[in-house]
């Protein structure tokens, strides 16, 4: 394990870093954007607090998962976290740090998502072919949503009306809603590794294994193609307009326009990259149209694309990042990378 | 994926990966459970079927569901384990916690699609190796069970070992006869015979029997032999030149007959020997998917010679030695 010997960029100012024992294997944010944690290989969730944000030494381990932590999302309540483990286990971890399991299968849980608005919250989790929609609580399970094939990702749509999956051969999007049972299969022949729903409803992306990118107008169906890449894509990120979507895959940050009739039939922006480096992560921030991207090299930058400004976050990581992840209010960036480095930095005026 | 892309990837880094197939019954789990409780001091990571009879003695179990799928490149044969890739690459974070991993698949599995994911996808590629193809016969029902099922014919034509078990339920002309029939399909396997599954590791482990390094190796005659049998079903057939090779004609050739005859040659492997180059080049091809790289500078006194084995259908031998002379250095 190389240890990092000096972090340049904002995280020297204004962030703070850890290493930890395992390949990181996801990272967020709490749902009040107080906290922020980062799961990894080794069944661990390591929690920092913004109050101590400089203080790394104190962000506390809990030993989640017997075996790898895979999944991470913000629970339905403000101060929480969920994980999904190899171990079968759908955890939560509630702000004072108590383990409860919500749920156990015989198989990885390898995707956790959940969704909370005035009307309704719900908690997903997916395991070989079967998604289980549970309610805010998560202790009761609203539906089994079984699928032709092991699921590869999941998504709530931006008002939690649906949910959709990847897995081969397609994607399946279902409604949330306890009384309906119809599934709308959209249909693309080989393997889709992972899912991605424009904010506004307008399209469903998934990533291939042939490095390609598919989609799907959902208005009527149309299917949308995305290629040119020379490795898979393995992160996805909407704007919050729904303007752009942003993806690995390359060794330039990739942005497809979803405007003037675009994607189809139009060239994607490319941002800098970082000389040469696969970029690995990309996350949009939730508020402001910047984003960050992560690269095999370890460095994590921020992006404006308009301007195509470039503000280091973190260089000389050491090893690719592996997860990379704002808050929803847009003040924090945290990232891991596969050797355990975790660092997080605080985007907040003053 | 028709080019015979020639890589260079470092072996050693490289997760070492034992595929363990056969017939139901052969004694697939009781062999895992031999190898997995022998004092050998490495851990495993055991990737098995979810209609696993016998319950696997290991701390790291994986459930895999053979999920099969089509490359989106035109091409019905380039089909890889979809499942395997997710799972070798969670395994891939855990990279310290074992020394090597074994997929036992299903007793009526066709072998190539875990194969092929092994040259399909880059991230496996990247971290892991495929170290052979061992395939467990049970002596006693492999003849019977030949007429009935062509997989059992695809897992001993796959096989880069056979472990020959069960022979302690046949007598010495059955277990020739069954050990005729299996050269009949794959010539160049290294056959080792067992009861209960009781093999040597080291026939089985670590045997780098995909790339025929150590078996061409240990048996330097074991490629000349002339196998040619006019019939129906897989057969083997090897060549052998003195000539030193030109890389580019090679790799014009190959791609060429792998991407027209792909579907029925199941397997190629050879030992190369480019002009020019002081490794040698061991080269490898599940169907249409190939790959090689270099593996280390000839031995004092080893012959420069190229040699190439095919396993597979319809097997042509002139029109093969012909393409394969025509590689050769003017």
């Amino acid at each position: 394990m190389s240890i990092p010997t000096e972090l340049r960029g904002l995280i020297e100012k204004r962030g703070a870093s850890r290493t930890v024992e395992g390949h990181i294997t996801a990272c967020a944010a709490s749902r009040d954007n107080m906290r922020f944690a980062f799961t990894t290989a080794e069944g661990d969730v390591i929690v920092a607090h913004r109050a101590d944000l400089a203080e790394p030494a104190s962000w506390a381990t809990y030993a989640v998962h017997d075996g790898a932590a895979l999944a991470l999302a913000p629970d339905t309540d403000p101060g929480g976290f969920l994980t999904g483990g190899d171990d079968g286990r759908l955890c939560r971890l509630d702000m004072h740090g108590e383990i409860e399991e919500l749920g156990k299968t015989r198989r990885w849980v390898e995707h956790v998502v959940s969704h909370v608005d005035a009307k309704a919250a719900y908690i997903a989790s997916a395991s070989g072919k079967q998604v289980e929609l549970r309610d805010g609580r998560g202790e009761t399970v609203l539906k089994t949503l079984e699928h032709p094939s092991s699921v590869t990702g999941i998504v709530f749509d931006t008002k939690g009306k649906r949910i959709a999956a990847s897995h081969y051969n397609g994607a399946s999007v279902w409604y949330t809603q306890p009384k309906s049972e119809s599934v709308r299969s959209l249909e693309w022949k080989g393997s889709h590794t992972g899912i991605a729903i424009h904010p506004a409803g307008e399209a469903l992306i998934t990533s291939m294994q042939d490095n390609d990118l598919h989609g799907w107008r959902l208005s009527d169906g149309h299917n949308i193609r995305m290629s040119g890449y020379p490795t898979k894509v393995k992160s996805m990120s909407f704007s919050r307009t729904g303007k752009w979507l942003a993806t690995s895959g390359a060794d330039v940050v990739v942005l497809w326009p979803f405007f003037g009739g675009g994607p189809m039939g139009k060239p994607p922006a490319e941002l800098p990259g970082m000389g040469g480096a696969l970029c690995t992560r990309v996350a949009y921030n939730p508020e402001q149209e910047i984003l960050a991207a992560g690269f095999a090299d370890g460095s994590v930058i921020m992006i404006e694309p308009e301007s195509q400004r470039v503000l280091p976050v973190c260089l000389n990581g050491g090893s690719a990042i592996s997860a990379l992840s704002y808050s929803s209010d847009g003040c924090l960036l945290g990232f891991g990378t596969e050797e355990g480095l975790i660092g997080l930095v605080d985007l907040s005026a003053g | 994926m028709s080019d015979a892309s020639l890589s260079s990837e470092p072996a050693e880094t490289l997760v070492p990966v034992t595929v363990l197939t056969g017939f139901l019954g052969a004694g697939k789990t009781t062999l895992l459970n031999h190898i997995l409780t022998a004092e050998h001091g490495r851990k495993y990571a055991v990737v098995i079927n979810e209609f696993g009879e016998l319950g696997v003695d290991n701390d790291l179990v994986v459930d895999a569901d053979e999920e099969v799928f089509e490359m989106n490149n035109g091409c019905i044969c380039c089909t890889v384990r979809g499942d395997l890739i997710r799972i070798l690459g969670s395994l891939m974070k855990r990279r310290n916690k074992f020394d090597g991993i074994i997929i036992e698949t299903t007793g009526l599995a066709d072998p190539a699609p875990v194969a092929q994911t092994f040259f399909a996808d880059e991230d496996v590629r990247a971290k892991t190796r495929l170290d052979a193809v061992v395939t467990v016969v049970d002596a006693l029902n492999i003849l019977q069970t030949l007429k009935e099922s062509p997989e059992a014919h695809q897992q001993i034509a796959f096989a880069d070992v056979i472990i020959l078990n069960k022979t302690d339920l046949v007598d010495d002309a059955q277990l020739k006869e069954v050990e005729d029939a299996i050269r009949k399909i794959n010539a160049f396997a290294p056959v080792h015979k067992a009861q209960k599954g009781n093999v040597k590791l080291t026939d089985v482990m670590d045997v780098g029997g995909f790339d025929l390094q150590r078996t061409l190796s240990t048996m330097p005659d074991f490629l000349e032999n002339t196998h040619h049998h006019h019939e129906e079903g897989v057969n083997s057939v090897s060549l052998t030149i003195k000539t030193p090779l030109d890389a580019g004609r090679f790799q014009m050739w190959i791609g060429a007959l792998l991407q027209e005859k792909g579907a029925d040659i199941l397997r190629t492997k050879g030992i190369l020997n480019f002009e020019g180059q002081p490794d040698r080049f061991a080269f490898q091809a599940v169907h249409m998917m190939a790959d090689g790289n270099d593996i280390g500078p000839w031995k004092d006194g080893e012959e420069r010679e190229s040699r190439l084995v095919f396993i597979g259908r319809n097997l042509n031998r002139p029109q093969l030695r012909r393409g394969f002379e025509s590689c050769a250095v003017a």
